[in-house]
């Protein structure tokens, strides 16, 4: 946790944890060997563009729009997996070049290596961020994390072993083990059930209050930003998705689930969004 | 309870079967129903158990004992065949991971897959002047390609989530081929490796017909002999054996079988 102290004695330079500069995505057909069609089709298709947006350090934000709108695209563009077709991403005021150990990652289905064992999944990502650490070292690092998700026991199943909800504390755990400073999460409670959900983002929100973290989140549900964020980005339909609002969601914390819902200022934003997303989902059916 | 009652049924029924094969077998041949002198089973079970309690006698190149010649077979089908293993999955992850060498290597695997491995039989004759390694040689090829194009497969068709997973970590290429598309491709390289070997296995009898020694050739003897329940003994023989070898490869599956 050292290394925490040390970053936020650097963070009072100028900007922001993470910035986006007009960044834009085009994905392009793969040149087959032999394409008849090629000569009309050179396009390509644009997901994202002009998106720009500061992120502040150890904030929580969600990222809520239409589907197919282009969110995953985004997120993995920050997370480096793929590169921009325009634009930069800055993170802590140097552009990125491609992945990295400072952002974790956590990918909606899981992905989990099947053929690891829970701690091992842990340990998989501990050896490859940290190779010049001992497996004793190691080992306990990834108990640690596996303790805090309160996965503990199950250290030693595989993951078909493992229930939805479990899984994803496992995929958390992976993520954070690693200490980044940025958790990048594509709708990481999309597949579970309602109680499982609600269980997780509690769990999240705590990890996220005692680790320091700056997250980014995608998400689907209108509720679970409004009560986890600190700002909710509002992306249009695509293709060409930008981003088209963004609010700040300045609700005391801590939320509670229930009360919250009867706090004017939560409704008035929910209202808000619920206009925006049936507003750009009316509009993908009308293009579709 | 029920299981136990259903696997014995099983057992039972499987015996009788066998039994009503060999009395009708038996039966067939002694009324010469089929041709003349058409060897019985009780004249075969005799033989088996001949060559069976005294497997591993040498009496020079064209008197050896059953187990003997099952022996030189098994040797040469293992070495071509590890041979091909040790080819065939590096350039087969080459291929599932590089555009470059999928298309430049892929024409010939096309092209030659489909050719018998006995078409190059004379080819290692004529190269190594030896029959030994030319034995090597063909099985060699005959392994090569299931367990190639099947792995090349298993990469191509890898779930992206693993790579992603490896790449946001930073993992260089190397860890990511042995931490991750090698275990993720296990099931495919065990799938491509079951059927090379029971190609090698098929293709090492007729190789060795014209090859000398081992349990193909044994058969090609036994022809001269005109023995005919000798050639039983080994078809029940390399039966027998391509059964245990598959089921070998059917628990290695099973061992590394991910699914749910
Ligand atoms: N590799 C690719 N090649 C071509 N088109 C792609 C590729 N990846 C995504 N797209 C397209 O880009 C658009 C945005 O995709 P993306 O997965 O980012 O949407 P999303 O907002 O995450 O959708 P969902 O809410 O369904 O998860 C989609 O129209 C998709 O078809
Ligand atoms: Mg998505």
């Amino acid at each position: 946790m050292n290394k925490k102290s040390s970053k936020t004695s650097s963070s009072n330079e100028n900007y922001s944890h993470l910035e986006l500069f007009n960044l834009g995505k085009i994905f392009f057909k793969e040149k087959k060997f032999i394409d008849f069609r090629s000569k009309g089709n050179r396009s390509g298709f644009e997901a994202i563009k002009d998106i720009n947006l500061k992120i502040e350090k150890n904030t929580f934000v969600s990222i809520i729009g239409p589907s197919g709108c282009g969110k995953s695209t985004l997120l993995n563009l920050i997370a480096g997996l793929q590169a921009p077709t325009s634009g930069k991403i800055v993170i802590d005021g140097q552009a990125i070049k491609g992945p990295g150990p400072d952002r974790g990652v956590i990918f909606q289905n899981y992905a989990l290596m099947p053929w690891l064992t829970t701690i091992q999944n842990i340990e998989f990502a501990l050896n490859t961020v940290f190779p010049a650490k001992t497996k004793a070292d190691v080992k306990e690092r990834a108990r640690k994390y596996l303790r805090m998700v309160g996965l503990e026991k199950a250290s030693n199943k595989f993951p078909k072993e493992l229930s939805g909800g479990m899984k994803q504390r496992v995929a958390i755990a992976r993520a954070l083990s690693i200490n980044p400073n940025m958790l990048l999460m594509d709708e990481p409670f999309g597949a579970l059930d309602a109680l499982t959900r609600s269980y997780l983002q509690d769990e999240l929100l705590s990890i996220w209050r005692k680790n320091k973290v700056t997250v980014v989140l995608i998400t689907h549900s209108i509720e679970e930003a409004l009560l986890l964020s600190d700002k909710i980005v509002l992306m249009s339909s695509g293709p060409s998705a930008i981003i088209s609002e963004e609010i700040s969601v300045d609700l005391e914390r801590p939320r509670d689930r229930e009360k919250i819902e009867q706090d004017p200022k939560y409704l008035k934003i929910k209202m808000r969004l619920e206009k925006h997303l049936l507003r750009e989902t009316r509009a993908v059916e009308e293009v579709t | 309870m029920n299981k136990a009652i259903s696997t014995r049924l099983t057992f039972a029924v499987a015996i009788l079967s066998l039994l009503i094969f060999i009395i009708l077998w038996q039966v067939i041949a002694q009324q010469g129903l089929l041709v003349k002198n058409f060897p019985g089973s009780f004249k075969t079970i005799g033989s088996l158990i001949w060559w069976v309690s005294d497997p591993f006698f040498d009496n020079g190149p064209n008197d050896l004992g059953i187990g003997t010649n099952l022996l030189i077979s098994l040797r040469r089908v293992l070495i071509g065949y590890s041979l091909a293993v040790l080819v065939a999955v590096p350039l087969g992850v080459l291929m599932g991971m590089s555009k470059l060498a999928q298309s430049s290597l892929n024409p010939y695997v096309q092209l030659l897959k489909p050719v018998s491995p006995l078409a190059w039989l004379p080819v290692g004759l004529f190269v190594f002047r030896n029959s030994e390694i030319t034995g090597i040689f063909v099985i060699f090829i005959t392994s090569i390609w299931p367990t190639l194009i099947n792995t090349a497969f298993g990469v191509a068709s890898i779930n992206p989530d693993y790579l992603r997973v490896s790449k946001s970590l930073g993992a260089s290429k190397s860890t990511t081929i042995r931490r991750v598309i090698l275990p993720a491709i296990m099931p495919n390289i065990l799938a491509g490796m079951r059927i090379s070997m029971g190609t090698a296995w098929l293709v090492i009898v007729a190789a060795e017909m014209l090859l000398g020694t081992g349990i193909g050739y044994f058969i090609w003897n036994e022809w001269n002999n005109l023995s005919l329940e000798n050639i039983f003994v080994a078809i029940i023989i390399i039966g027998f054996t391509g059964f245990i070898l598959d089921q070998f490869f059917g628990f290695l599956q099973d061992k590394f079988d991910y699914s749910i």
